[in-house]
């Protein structure tokens, strides 16, 4: 298979049961017989709940977990060996680097090739050039002598997305990037992502439970709880395949999203019919997913 | 030439090692991991001495060290491995070292006391004195007892764990600034840890030369801490804390030295009074700035 038909995610019939810890714990799968690919070039949604498997998955992913069962194939690699090689960046759930380290912008998203150095080597023109690019990408040139602690939550998070594509991956892996951003932001954030897609030939993976910041990013979407429920366009999710990932009536919870997850006059769930005409008003197109 | 050479230069080279990982140490929050692996090379220091070894000849001080080293590094496995399985509750675990070790180590020295004290008729000696003196010196330390032989050993562990952290050093600064990320770049979270524990526990053995199980941990700590008053950025941070903790060390020495003090503790009280000047500094110097 020519490189660029090969999928940059094969993941098959996997599942995952982490190791039961104490006389008290018993231990369920994470997930389960999870089965799907992920074309090159595609920006992929994988939405579900709190619980769900999502951490899970990316960890299998990354490479950080190996299977229980089934088998995970990035770019054609396990993926341990894609991750050697710099083929995935990786932007976690949560920021837990120790910002009060004396470390500028610039050394902080350098890190991400210098690690990969011999102890004797230094980062050469190339990698000089590569760490640049990024932070041109995310738009942090004027901030690159400042202290990693004295940026903004937003600066930040560029700041470690820039991190994050320094070393030149193919596929880029964001967990729940968007936690307790508004939408506005979560706009943004859809944006830059989309820049990085277009500049570097990325392949995006986004997790997340907040159907919002699916639709901001991604052109294709993935439900997990446990096991994969759906794997398609956001315009295809409907009011039941959100009901059973979520074991709830989603219509509820997610109020106008509902609206955004899909074309309204697609819709012919009678449960979601009160969800319509409350929202009609709105423009259902703005924020659908890349596809619409 | 001065008959304190070679404690002067062992303390000298001590300070240096301390000073470069004390960056880590503090950033990392790992102070009170020192503080489990020093009182935890009580119990290997008292193992040495049940097993009849002792530091009155260059082999036995060797083998002392030998098994002080390899106590105090399965010391700081084990607060790693507690650690992880408590998910990282690691003053847990450091709890549990500390106190089983120190207990361990009160244990068999006064096994080994009980020992000296009957010849093998049964006779009682007089070895009491001694075995005092020695836990004396294991607590609060005893570097002006330094031979060259002594100090070549403490030279060549010294030089092995700067070495070994220069050749670490990306993967520390990594590890110790953003840990829940690495292995997603390639780096073993939990290899760099075992790594670091493990040259942190030879050099808390080391320091223990100086300021004994009590304060060795001490010397681990204040240097980096000063640097850390003075600087945000990343080279200099480590330049200073060698510089702070050399310039604690050389004051140390010469005060402990002329006024008869216990070098020890004078050392690490000077690096203490070093770090208190970098923290005025660090207080006044925006007032002045502005």
């Amino acid at each position: 298979m020519p490189p660029s038909e090969q999928p940059a995610v094969e993941i098959d019939h996997v599942s995952y049961t982490y190791p039961a810890t104490g006389f008290d714990a018993a231990s369920s799968p994470a997930i389960q017989d999870v089965n799907f690919t992920i074309a090159q070039n595609t920006k992929l949604g994988i939405l579900g709940p709190n619980g769900g498997g999502k951490s899970t998955l990316i960890k299998l992913i990354l490479g950080i977990l190996k299977p229980t069962s089934g088998t995970i194939k990035v770019f054609g690699q396990s993926p341990a060996h894609a991750r050697q090689q710099g083929l995935i960046g990786y932007l976690p759930q949560r920021i837990g680097a120790d910002l009060d380290w004396p470390i500028s912008v610039q050394q902080a998203i350098a890190l991400a090739r210098s690690c990969r150095l011999k102890p004797w080597q230094r980062l050469s023109a190339t990698d000089n050039a590569a760490v640049d690019h990024a932070i041109k990408l995310v738009d942090l040139q004027d901030l690159t002598d400042r202290p990693i602690g004295a940026l903004s939550g937003g600066q930040l998070q560029r700041a470690m997305i820039a991190r994050a594509i320094a070393g030149n991956p193919k596929l880029l892996v964001l967990d729940e990037p968007t936690v307790g951003v508004d939408i506005a932001g979560q706009q943004r954030f859809g944006k830059l992502i989309d820049t990085l897609h277009k500049e570097l030939d990325l392949t995006v993976i986004l997790v997340s439970h907040d159907m919002r910041a699916i639709a901001a990013v991604a052109d294709r979407v993935a439900c997990l709880s446990r096991s994969l429920h759906f794997h398609d366009t956001p315009q295809g999710l409907t009011p039941a395949v959100l009901a059973q990932v979520f074991a709830h009536d989603v219509a509820g919870v997610f109020g106008d999203i509902h609206i955004d997850a899909h074309l309204a006059e697609s819709c012919d769930d009678p449960a979601h019919q009160h969800q319509h005409q409350h929202d009609c008003g709105c423009d259902h197109s703005e924020n659908n997913g890349g596809d619409s | 030439m001065n008959e304190f050479a070679p404690a002067i230069i062992a303390a000298l080279v001590i300070s240096i090692m301390g000073a470069a990982l004390s960056v880590f140490v503090v950033l990392k929050r790992l102070a009170f991991i020192g503080q489990g692996i020093s009182h935890a090379a009580f119990g290997g220091v008292g193992i040495a001495l049940v097993l009849g070894v002792h530091g009155a000849t260059t082999a036995g001080a060797a083998g002392q060290l030998a098994i002080v080293v390899a106590f105090s590094i399965a010391a700081a496995l084990w607060i790693a491995a507690i650690s992880r399985s408590h998910r990282g509750r690691i003053d847990t675990a450091i709890g549990v070292v500390l106190s089983a070790s120190m207990a361990l180590g009160f244990v068999l020295f006064t096994l080994a006391e009980s020992k000296h004290d009957h010849d093998d008729h049964g006779h009682a000696t007089h070895g009491n004195e001694d075995q005092h003196h020695l836990i004396e010196d294991i607590l609060f330390g005893n570097i002006l007892d330094t031979d060259w032989s002594k100090a070549a050993i403490t030279m060549a562990v010294a030089a092995g764990i700067l070495l070994i952290a220069w050749f670490n050093r990306r993967r520390f600064i990594f590890w110790a600034f953003d840990e829940p990320v690495v292995d997603a770049y390639g780096l073993s979270s939990k290899r760099t840890t075992n790594t670091f524990l493990v040259l942190l526990a030879l050099a808390v053995v080391m320091a223990m030369q100086i300021a004994g199980v009590v304060l060795a941990a001490a010397m681990l700590v204040l240097p980096g801490a000063a640097a850390l008053n003075l600087t945000s950025k990343l080279r200099p941070v480590f330049i200073y804390s060698v510089l702070i903790g050399v310039a604690g060390a050389a004051l140390g020495l010469l005060i402990g030295i002329n006024a008869d003090y216990p070098v020890g503790p004078t050392i690490v009280l000077t690096q203490s009074i070093l770090y208190l000047v970098t923290l005025i500094i660090k207080t006044l110097a925006p007032r002045l700035r502005s």
